[in-house]
């Protein structure tokens, strides 16, 4: 075992913005006594519970799956409950603000109902031609199928990859890697028959078209999904349906 | 309810925030010192086209020493192009056969023995002639 | 609620995409060529290579691609990059100015091969 020094407290410095007092966010630091397995989050609610009860900032699940508590900490996104107050002992000291590139509420809560209205424009959900009946059973899948979307199935909502996108902080009606990933996760699904009615929102400057590749989403992604390579398929996607238009055969639209 | 969300506003020098995006910068940016040579070479044609001693004033100028750092800096920009040009082609180029999905290593290793192979045989071309 | 109007940008991606292609596979070893190999002599060597290659229809249309699809892949960067730079400008200009210039270099480059 190396041996790190261990201290009894690590310094928080924290973002604040309380919207009927201040104009623009400013810094608050706090001391807070440390613990190897103890969470970003954690020492969130040691803040809130001990040192400064106006606090706020959005959590529920603690354990990486309900997408809630996604700040910026040292400049990075990363969601709280996953980040531990061990890694940052060399650099000595944590900052943590509201996710980039959305608009603060207050404190670290983050306005993400621009975002959730993104994901339901995509039609998130399996659009059939014609619904077959209960009786007829289940729709089949192999787990091959599965396979072409099930990583971009994984995806919780967090936000962190709008706040890792420069596109997004650039132009905020750009859809986003989250909601373009999760229509390419039900253009590629065996069981869906809608891609034509998702594909004018991906062909659109708004959709694919804005994303550089500049991959940091997929970087930050808590979760695997790699948004960017969704997007940059959905573009070969488009650039096909591009074509098929051309020749009259996009389905007019 | 009264409600006064903070806009976060992006500042046009956001790229230099941290290391991932400084090197997409670097990304892009490589792509100046190439169109200068794509220029570059369309002035060669042209000089081509004057004749056997102008184009060989070209070729001087190629070659001088300002002329090869430039051309240093052309070949490293491309260089690194191709870097992260291979590192993304396995995202947007997904091969299947049937059940059979090519691993991502492949589809970039494909691309890396085909560069060699162009690589030697272009500079086989050059040298023999 | 937002308009979704369909964009054009595939085909600036398809000629970025195969421009991406050159500028990889080729533009290294080229410029390694360019830059290092090819001295030129009084024997005139390195002239007649080239004219000759570029005599042949393949050595044209070679050479064509190279230069005009390493123009619009290298000015689609700059164009985006620009965006990226908060660098402002009139939209239809800046696309006039950026794949304009590709598409009359490529031109250029097009009529010199034909006259060689």
């Amino acid at each position: 075992m190396s041996t790190v020094h261990v201290p009894s407290t690590i310094k928080i410095t924290v973002q604040r913005y309380r919207p009927e007092l201040d104009d623009k966010p400013w810094q608050q630091a706090f001391e807070v006594p440390y613990h190897f397995d103890l969470s970003v989050l954690e020492s969130l609610n040691y803040i809130k519970d001990n040192l400064d009860s106006s606090l706020s900032f959005r959590w529920s699940c603690r354990m990486a799956i309900c997408g809630s508590c996604g700040f910026m900490i040292n400049g990075v996104p990363k969601l709280g409950c996953k980040t531990f107050l061990r890694d940052y002992l060399e650099q000595g000291h944590i900052t943590i603000a509201a996710l980039d590139n959305f608009p603060i509420e207050k404190d670290l809560v983050a306005d993400i109902s621009g975002f959730v209205e993104k994901l339901e424009t995509v039609k998130p959900y399996l659009i059939r031609k014609q619904e077959k009946p209960l009786s007829e059973g289940e729709y089949l899948q192999t787990p091959a199928e599965v396979a072409r979307y099930k990583q971009f199935s994984q995806c919780i909502n967090c936000g962190l990859c709008y706040a890792a996108c420069p596109q997004f902080g650039r132009n905020p009606e750009f859809l986003g890697p989250a909601a373009l990933a999760l229509a390419y996760r039900y253009n590629k699904d065996s069981r869906d028959q809608g891609s034509s009615e998702r594909m004018p929102f991906l062909n659109s400057e708004q959709g694919v078209w804005s994303c550089t590749f500049v991959g940091y989403c997929s970087e930050v992604c808590p979760k695997h999904v790699d948004p960017a390579a969704a997007i940059n398929q959905g573009k070969l996607d488009s650039t096909l349906d591009y074509g098929l238009n051309l020749i009259g055969m996009a389905g007019g639209k | 309810m009264n409600r006064k969300p903070y806009q976060q506003p992006q500042a046009a020098t956001w790229w230099f925030k941290n290391h991932f995006y400084r090197f997409y910068m670097l990304r892009e940016a490589s792509s100046v010192p190439v169109f200068l040579y794509a220029v570059w070479l369309l002035l060669g044609l042209f000089r081509l086209n004057q004749g056997a001693l102008e184009f060989n004033a070209w070729l001087a100028l190629n070659t001088s020493g300002v002329g090869q750092i430039l051309h240093l800096v052309v070949i490293a920009a491309a260089l690194l192009h191709a870097y992260t040009w291979f590192q993304l082609t396995p995202k947007i180029l997904v091969l299947r056969f049937g059940n059979f999905r090519v691993p991502d290593e492949w589809v970039m290793g494909g691309h890396y023995v085909t560069w060699v192979l162009v690589t030697i045989g272009m500079l086989w071309l050059a040298i023999t002639g | 609620m937002n308009t979704f109007k369909r964009s054009n940008e595939p085909i600036a991606w398809s000629l970025f995409g195969a421009g991406g292609m050159v500028v990889a596979f080729i533009i290294p070893v080229l410029a390694i060529i360019t830059g290092f190999l090819f001295v030129p002599d009084s024997s005139l060597r390195v002239y007649e290579l080239i004219d000759s290659w570029l005599s042949h229809w393949i050595g044209k249309v070679g050479l064509f691609l190279i230069i005009s699809l390493t123009l619009y892949h290298t000015v689609h960067r700059v164009y985006h990059g620009l965006h990226d730079l908060h660098v402002k400008g009139n939209d239809v200009l800046m696309l006039v100015l950026f794949y304009g210039t590709a598409t009359v270099l490529s031109v250029v480059c097009a009529a010199w091969l034909l006259v060689i």
